[in-house]
C-alpha cells in the first residue's frame, strides 16, 4: 500500500517535472538538445545517509556511486526511515524504526485518554492539541493527499501529579503499529507522568515527514508516518535549559512563545527567563507597578501579569518549566530608582552612574542597596507576584552574579551600615554583606512560599566570588541553593562544587553562550562545538543550559542566533551520546528543517548541497 | 504622566493592573461576564481592536520617557520630570548636527525647526530632464520614496500625546537633471546631487539638482532621511530647511550575495536591495552560481538550472531576474550577475556527455573533495571543450540582456584547482590552461557583447593575478576584485601593477566570517566575525605608495558568502554592517567609529527596521535611549 502511494507520488512528480522542462525548452534550440530529465528523488545509502539522486548517466562521475538502497520522495521522508535513529532529535535511548510508511492526516488522528488520571487529563488534552498543528506544519499547513489509515494514540499515564520539578519522571515508551486488518495505526504511549507522555507525542510527530521536497515547486504534499516503530526513552539530565535575556532588549511575547515551541521540539524543559537587569525592567508587578513605570523601555514594552501567566501555561503544555530570574543584588538599576520619591530611601545605588567603569560590568550600572530594609520588603512583594504566576513548586533564580564591591564601597549609607554590623570594609566584609543580602532575599522568598503553604524551595544562583569553594560553605547553604556555574570549561569550580555536594547547573560561557563571537574577544561556537561538550555525570549535576544574552540582539535575529545551536545542547543534555558529532549531522539537518517548518528561522549549518548529501561534506 | 505617574501609592498601581486584567478578560469572555457599565464601555473599545496584540492593553497611555538635548546628546528623563515631552527620534534629529547616513561629503546645513508633513503631501515637479526615460524613472523613484513614508505613517505606535505641530505642510519637490539621458548606473555616472529645502508660505519647497537619474535618486534618499515618524505625535515630521551638497568618494559601492551555497527567494533579494538603496550603495554583486548549485534558469541554457538547482522551486526565472533588475535600477543600483568560471562549477555542467557535447566539466563531485577543491562538491570547466565557450557566450549574452549592464562584467575566475586539470591534461601546465581559458572566455564575452569588451571586466584575485601571470593579463580591460587579506603582499601587488580594482579584503569586508567551520577543516583566513566597527575603519587606500603605478581603486564590496546562512537570517547578518561599508565608500571620512558614527548608524538601523529589514542592533536598547552614557 505504502509503496503504491509512493509510486503515485513519484509519477506525479515526474510528470510535473517533465512538463516543466518542456515548457521551458527554447523552441529554436537545436544545438544543445537536452535529453535528460532530472529526478528530484532521495535515496537512503546505508551507513552514509540520504542523498539527492541523479539518473545513471554516461560519463557523469557521480553515476559511479552506489545505487542500491531505497528511494524516497523527499529528503525528510528518507531521513525519517534511514539510519538507526531516523529523523529523531534528540536521539532516544533505543529506537527500532521500520522502513515502511503510511499516509496519515491530522483530521484522522484520535487520542484516547482513558488511561490518563483525571487530575491531569485536561493538561494532557492540551498537550495532544499541539500534535495536529505540528504535523500540518510539515506540509506547510496543507495536506493535499488522502489518508491510508486513521491513527489512534492510546495514552497511558500513571501519575496524577501535575507538577513539573527537577524530580519529574520524563521517561516514556512509544509503539507504533500498523494494523493491516482494520487498516488502522495504533500508537501506544506509556509514561509515568504527563510530561513523559508529552515527550512521546513529540517523538511521534518526529516519525512523520512530508513527501514534499524542500525546494518543490508544487503544493502536492502528503504526510508519511513510519508504520512500525518502538522507542524507549528517558533524559540523561534533569535540567535542560535555555536562557533568554529580555532586559538588554525587550523580546516580544510572540517571539518568546516561538522560542518555547523550539524548546518543545527539542525536549528542553527549563525556560530560564532573565527578565530583568540594570538596563530595563519589563516585568509587570501588580504589587509594585513602579518597576515597569520606571524601568520599561516604553509602555508598549512590558510583559503584563496576564501575559506572563499565559506564557507560563504555554510553557507547561510544552513540558517546560519557567524559571524567572530577578537578578540581584547587582544587575539591578532601571526600575528601582523610585525609592526616594516614595519615601523608601535608595532601593538601588549607582543607578546609571557615569563613568561606569569600575562600578559595573557594562553600562548602565546599578546594584540593590543591602543597607535599606525596604529593599527586602519590595523584593518580597515582587516575589509574591512571581509566586502567584508560577505553578507550584516555583523555582526562583535570584541572580547573584557580578557584584561590584566598588559600587557599594562608594556609597556612604552602605559603608556606615557595614560599620554598625562590624563588617570589615575590605573584601571579606563585603562578601558578608553580599551573603547577608542573599540570606534576607531568600527569607523573603521563604515567607512568600510559607504564606502560600508550600514547603521551602531551593533557589538558583549564579556562580560568583561567593560561590568559590573557600567561601561558599560559610555563605550559601547547599540545601537551599542550586549553583549555576557559568565559568569557562577550563575552570575547576564545577567539579569542586559537585565534590562539595552542591547541586549545579552548567553553562560554560566559552561554549554555551550564544552571544559569543560578536563582541570583544569572545569566540563563536558552532553547533558541533556546542554538541561535543560533555558534562560530568554526577547525581548533583542537574544539567545544563544555553544562554542567549541580548546586548547585541533583539527579536530580529533571535531565532537564527539560538537555533539550531540550542538543539545541539538539547541532545547533549537529553541523550548525552558517546558517538561523535558527525554521526549526528544528518539528524541535525532534519531537526533544522523541522524547526523551520514550525516557524522558527533556524540558521543554516552548511550549504544546502550538504544537507542534500549526507556525509559528503566532512 | 497623569496616568502613569500621578497615582503614587498602591491605589493607582492596583488600578493599572486591574484595568489590564479586565481588558484582557474582556477580550476572551462573553459580555455576560461583565456587570458594571464601565466595563461595558471598555468592552466596546476592545471589540474594535480585537485583532490587536496584547500590548494594545496600554494603548492610549501617555509616553513614559521624554528626551532633552544636552551637550549635543539626547538625555532620557521620566516624562513626569519634564514639561516638554519629546520623543527619542525627534530629539536625535534635532539635537546633533546631522543624522544622515552616509554622511554627505559636501556642505551640509540643517534647520533645527520642524514641520509636520504627510506622505500624500509630497508632490514631484520635474524641472528639467535629459530624457523621457530619466523622467519616468524619476517619477517611479519618487513614488517609492512616498511609499516608504506611508510605511512610516502606518508604524505609529500607541504611545500618544496630542500633537501641537499644527497642520501638515505640503512639500513640493522640484528636480532638475542636467546630464546623462541614461538612467542606468554606469561606471561614468555622475552621482553627485544638491538638495535644498526651504519653507515657502504654507508649504515647503525642495530643490534637487543632479547630473543623472542616480544622483537625483540619491537626493530623494537624503530628503527622506530628514523625514521621520514622531511616535508621540503620531505623524511625520520634516526639518524645515536644509542644504546638502553631496557626491560619493568611490564610484563602486557593492554588496555581494551568494545564492548558490544556499538559495534565497526573490523577496529576500529585493529587500536587500531596498536596504542598499537606503545607504546609497550602487552595486548588487549577485554570485548566482557555484559548484553547489546553479539556480539561474537561463533561456539560452536551461539545462544548467535543471541539473544544477537544488530543486524545481529553487530557481530564478528570467522574470525573477528582470524584477530584481528593475527594482535595483529604480534605486540607483546595478545588478552585477556573476556566473563563476572555470572553477566553482558543479553538477549543473554534468549533462554534456548525454547531450553529445563531451565533458563540459571535470572533477564534478569528485572525492576526496579536499584534493580537488576548497570545499565540497568539486567541479571545474573543461578548458579544451569548445562547447564550453559556446555555452559561456550564450550565458554572457543573456546576462547582458537581462541586467542591462554592459560596461562592467564579472567573470569569476578564482580558486582553480591545478590538480584537477593536471589529471586530465597532463601535457599542459594548468596555469597555461587557466590563461587560455581566461582568454577564450573573454573572447566569448566580446562576441556576446556585440564585438566589444565591456569597459571593466572583473576577475577575482587568485594565483592568476599574481606574478608571473599577472603580467600576462591585459590591464586595459581587466580589473581585479581583491578578496585576499589586505596584509598579503599579492593583494597590494595587483594595485601596484595598475589594475583597476574593487576591494573585498577578507580581513575586513567578508561578512560570512566568524561562524566556525562547517566542514571538517579549519576556518582558514576567515577568522573572527568582522564587527561593523572593523568594517567601517578599514581604509586600505591610505596605504598607497611605492608602487610602479598609481592605485586605481574603483571602490569596494562587502561579501556575504552563504555556506552558513540561509533565507531568514540574511538581514541581521548583513545589516547594519554593510551600511557601515556604504559610508566608508561614500564619505570616507578619516575618523573611525566615533560616538557620532554610533548615533547616526543607530538612526540608520531604525530606518532599515522601518523598511522591513531585520537589521541587528548595535548595542543594548538602553544605550539607544541614553546615547551619552554608552559612548
Amino acid at each position: 500500500m505504502a509503496k503504491l502511494c509512493f509510486m503515485t507520488i513519484l509519477v506525479i512528480l515526474l510528470v510535473q517535472l517533465f512538463s516543466f522542462n518542456r515548457a521551458n525548452m527554447p523552441p529554436d534550440d537545436a544545438a544543445i538538445a537536452h535529453t535528460y530529465t532530472p529526478a528530484w528523488r532521495y535515496r537512503c545509502v546505508p551507513d552514509q545517509g540520504c542523498e539527492r539522486t541523479t539518473h545513471p548517466q554516461h560519463g557523469l562521475e557521480t553515476s559511479a556511486r552506489n545505487t542500491s538502497g531505497m528511494v524516497f520522495a523527499s529528503m525528510d521522508v528518507c531521513r525519517t526511515v534511514c539510519g538507526r535513529f531516523g529523523g529523531l532529535w534528540p536521539r532516544p535511548v533505543t529506537a527500532a524504526i521500520g522502513i515502511q510508511t503510511v499516509k496519515i492526516h491530522p483530521n484522522y488522528l484520535r487520542f484516547d485518554l482513558q488511561n490518563v488520571p483525571a487530575p491531569v487529563v485536561s493538561l494532557m488534552a492540551d498537550m495532544t492539541k499541539l500534535v495536529g498543528p505540528n504535523l500540518l506544519a510539515e506540509c506547510d499547513g496543507t495536506v493535499t493527499e488522502d489518508v491510508d489509515a486513521p491513527v489512534v494514540v492510546y495514552l497511558t499515564v500513571r501519575s496524577a501529579d501535575k507538577s513539573l520539578t527537577l524530580n519529574t519522571n520524563e521517561e516514556y515508551m512509544l509503539d507504533v503499529q500498523h494494523n493491516t486488518k482494520d487498516a488502522q495505526i495504533s500508537v501506544r504511549i506509556t509514561a509515568e507522568t504527563v510530561y513523559g507522555a508529552r515527550h512521546a507525542l513529540e517523538t511521534f510527530t518526529q516519525l512523520v515527514a512530508s513527501s514534499k521536497p524542500e525546494f518543490a515547486d508544487d503544493k502536492i504534499c502528503s504526510l508519511l508516518l513510519v508504520s512500525g516503530a518502538k522507542v524507549r526513552d528517558r533524559p540523561a539530565y534533569r535540567y535542560r535549559g535555555l536562557l533568554i535575556d529580555s532586559s538588554r532588549h525587550f523580546i516580544p511575547m510572540e517571539n518568546l512563545k516561538k522560542t518555547l515551541d523550539g524548546m518543545a521540539a527539542n525536549k528542553m524543559n527549563v525556560f530560564h527567563w532573565h527578565v530583568t537587569d540594570s538596563h530595563s525592567f519589563p516585568l509587570e508587578s501588580t504589587r509594585v507597578p513602579q518597576f515597569t513605570r520606571y524601568g520599561a523601555y516604553s509602555s508598549e514594552e512590558i510583559y503584563s501579569a496576564e501575559e506572563v501567566r499565559e506564557l507560563i501555561h504555554y510553557a507547561q503544555v510544552r513540558g517546560i518549566r519557567v524559571v524567572i530570574e530577578i537578578d540581584s543584588p547587582a544587575h539591578a538599576g532601571n526600575g528601582w530608582q523610585w525609592g526616594p520619591e516614595y519615601g523608601l530611601g535608595h532601593l538601588a545605588v549607582c543607578v546609571n552612574q557615569w563613568p561606569w567603569r569600575g562600578i559595573c560590568v557594562e553600562p548602565p550600572c546599578g546594584q540593590l542597596n543591602p543597607a535599606n530594609p525596604e529593599v527586602y520588603r519590595v523584593l518580597g512583594d515582587l516575589y509574591r507576584d512571581i509566586a502567584d504566576a508560577l505553578p507550584v513548586p516555583a523555582l526562583l533564580h535570584v541572580g547573584g552574579d557580578e557584584v561590584y564591591i566598588e559600587c557599594w564601597n562608594r556609597t556612604e549609607e552602605i559603608t556606615n551600615y557595614m560599620k554598625t554590623k562590624n563588617y570589615d570594609p575590605a573584601s571579606d566584609g563585603f562578601l558578608k554583606l553580599w551573603a547577608e543580602f542573599h540570606e534576607k532575599a531568600l527569607a523573603a522568598w521563604d515567607g512568600v512560599m510559607e504564606a502560600a503553604g508550600t514547603p521551602k524551595q531551593p533557589v538558583m544562583i549564579w556562580s560568583s566570588d561567593l560561590t568559590q569553594p573557600q567561601w561558599i560553605n560559610t555563605h550559601l547553604d547547599k540545601e537551599r541553593y542550586i549553583v549555576e556555574v557559568w565559568e569557562p570549561v577550563g575552570s575547576p569550580l564545577l567539579h569542586k562544587l559537585l565534590r562539595m555536594g552542591y547541586q549545579t547547573v552548567s553553562v560554560p560561557k566559552d561554549i554555551w553562550y550564544l552571544d559569543h563571537g560578536f563582541w570583544g574577544a569572545t569566540k563563536f561556537s558552532n553547533w558541533r562545538k556546542m554538541y561535543a561538550h560533555m558534562l560530568p555525570r554526577d547525581d548533583n549535576m542537574l544539567g545544563g543550559e544555553v544562554a542567549m544574552w541580548t546586548e547585541y540582539l533583539d527579536e530580529q535575529a533571535l531565532d537564527t542566533r539560538v537555533w539550531p545551536r540550542a538543539a545541539a545542547v538539547a541532545e547533549r543534555l537529553w541523550s548525552d551520546p558517546t558517538a561523535d558529532v558527525l554521526s549526528a549531522e544528518a539528524r541535525m539537518q532534519r531537526q533544522r528543517t523541522r524547526l523551520i517548518k514550525r516557524g522558527l528561522r533556524a540558521d543554516a549549518i552548511s550549504p544546502a548541497w550538504c544537507s542534500q548529501h549526507d556525509s559528503r561534506c566532512f | 504622566m497623569k496616568w502613569w505617574g500621578e497615582g503614587l501609592g498602591r491605589g493607582a498601581s492596583a488600578q493599572l493592573s486591574r484595568v489590564a486584567r479586565m481588558r484582557r478578560a474582556l477580550l476572551l469572555l462573553a459580555a455576560a461576564a461583565c456587570t458594571a457599565a464601565a466595563l461595558l464601555y471598555w468592552r466596546q473599545q476592545s471589540d474594535d481592536r480585537a485583532h490587536r496584540p496584547l500590548h494594545a492593553l496600554y494603548e492610549g497611555v501617555e509616553p513614559q520617557w521624554s528626551w532633552v538635548c544636552r551637550n549635543l546628546r539626547c538625555e532620557r528623563l521620566l516624562a513626569t520630570e519634564t514639561t516638554t515631552l519629546q520623543s527619542l527620534p525627534t530629539c536625535n534629529m534635532l539635537c546633533d548636527s546631522t543624522q544622515l547616513w552616509p554622511q554627505p561629503t559636501g556642505a551640509v546645513s540643517l534647520a533645527t525647526a520642524v514641520q509636520p508633513v504627510r506622505a500624500e503631501g509630497f508632490k514631484l515637479q520635474i524641472v528639467t530632464s535629459p530624457s523621457r526615460d530619466v523622467s519616468d524613472h524619476l517619477a517611479d523613484a519618487f513614488e517609492l520614496m512616498k511609499e516608504d513614508m506611508r510605511t512610516l505613517e502606518r508604524s505609529a505606535g500607541s504611545e500618544r500625546r496630542p500633537a501641537d505641530y499644527g497642520l501638515p505642510r505640503n512639500v513640493l519637490v522640484r528636480v532638475a537633471i542636467n546630464g546623462s539621458a541614461d538612467p542606468r548606473m554606469r561606471l561614468d555616472t555622475d552621482e553627485s546631487y544638491k538638495l535644498t529645502l526651504r519653507p515657502s508660505r504654507k508649504s515647503l519647497v525642495a530643490d534637487i539638482t543632479a547630473h543623472s537619474f542616480c544622483g537625483a535618486r540619491h537626493g530623494l534618499e537624503t530628503l527622506s532621511q530628514i523625514v521621520w515618524m514622531d511616535p508621540y505625535a503620531g505623524c511625520l515630521l520634516i526639518l524645515e530647511a536644509a542644504t546638502v551638497v553631496d557626491a560619493p568618494r568611490f564610484p563602486y559601492r557593492g554588496l555581494l550575495l551568494d545564492t548558490a551555497r544556499n538559495f534565497f527567494p526573490t523577496g529576500e533579494i529585493l529587500r536587500t536591495i531596498d536596504a542598499m538603496a537606503a545607504s546609497k550603495m550602487n552595486t548588487f554583486h549577485w554570485h548566482v552560481s557555484d559548484s553547489q548549485s546553479f539556480p539561474l534558469r537561463l533561456d539560452s541554457a536551461p539545462q544548467l538550472a535543471q541539473h544544477g538547482a537544488y530543486g524545481p522551486g529553487a530557481v530564478y526565472t528570467s522574470d525573477d531576474v528582470k524584477t530584481i533588475v528593475r527594482h535595483a535600477k529604480l534605486r540607483g543600483i546595478r545588478v552585477l550577475l556573476e556566473v563563476d568560471a572555470p572553477a566553482h562549477v558543479g553538477r549543473a555542467w554534468g549533462w554534456g556527455p548525454s547531450a553529445g557535447l563531451g565533458h563540459l566539466a571535470h572533477c564534478v563531485e569528485l572525492e576526496p573533495w579536499s584534493a580537488y577543491c576548497g570545499e565540497p562538491p568539486c567541479g571545474q570547466l573543461n578548458p579544451r571543450n569548445p562547447h564550453v565557450y559556446d555555452l559561456l557566450q550564450r550565458i554572457y549574452a543573456e546576462i547582458l540582456a537581462l541586467t542591462e549592464v554592459d560596461d562592467v562584467f564579472h567573470l569569476g575566475g578564482d580558486e582553480v584547482s591545478e590538480r584537477c586539470w593536471a589529471q586530465h591534461f597532463n601535457d599542459t601546465d594548468p596555469m597555461d590552461l587557466w590563461l587560455e581559458f581566461t582568454r577564450r572566455a573573454l573572447h566569448a564575452l566580446e562576441r556576446a557583447n556585440g564585438g566589444k569588451l565591456p569597459e571593466l571586466v572583473l576577475l577575482w584575485s587568485s594565483r592568476l593575478t599574481r606574478s608571473p601571470y599577472l603580467e600576462r593579463l591585459d590591464s586595459r580591460h581587466l580589473g581585479v576584485q581583491v578578496w585576499g587579506s589586505s596584509r598579503w603582499p599579492e593583494s597590494r601587488a595587483v594595485l601596484d601593477a595598475g589594475f583597476r580594482s574593487v576591494l573585498s579584503h577578507v580581513d575586513a569586508w567578508y561578512l560570512d566570517c566568524g561562524f566556525g567551520s562547517w566542514r571538517d577543516s579549519s576556518d582558514g583566513h576567515c577568522g573572527p566575525y568582522r564587527s561593523w566597527q572593523q568594517v567601517y575603519e578599514h581604509r586600505p587606500w591610505t596605504e598607497e605608495g611605492g608602487g610602479a603605478a598609481a592605485w586605481r581603486v574603483e571602490g569596494g564590496a562587502a561579501c556575504q558568502w552563504t555556506e552558513q546562512l540561509a533565507a531568514g537570517g540574511l538581514d541581521a547578518r548583513v545589516w547594519p554592517r554593510a551600511a557601515a561599508l556604504a559610508e566608508r565608500l561614500w564619505s570616507d571620512r578619516a575618523e573611525g567609529a566615533l560616538p557620532d558614527v554610533y548615533l547616526r548608524l543607530d538612526t540608520q538601523r531604525a530606518r532599515l527596521l522601518a523598511r522591513g529589514v531585520r537589521a541587528a542592533p548595535l548595542w543594548p536598547r538602553w544605550c539607544s535611549h541614553n546615547p551619552h552614557a554608552c559612548l
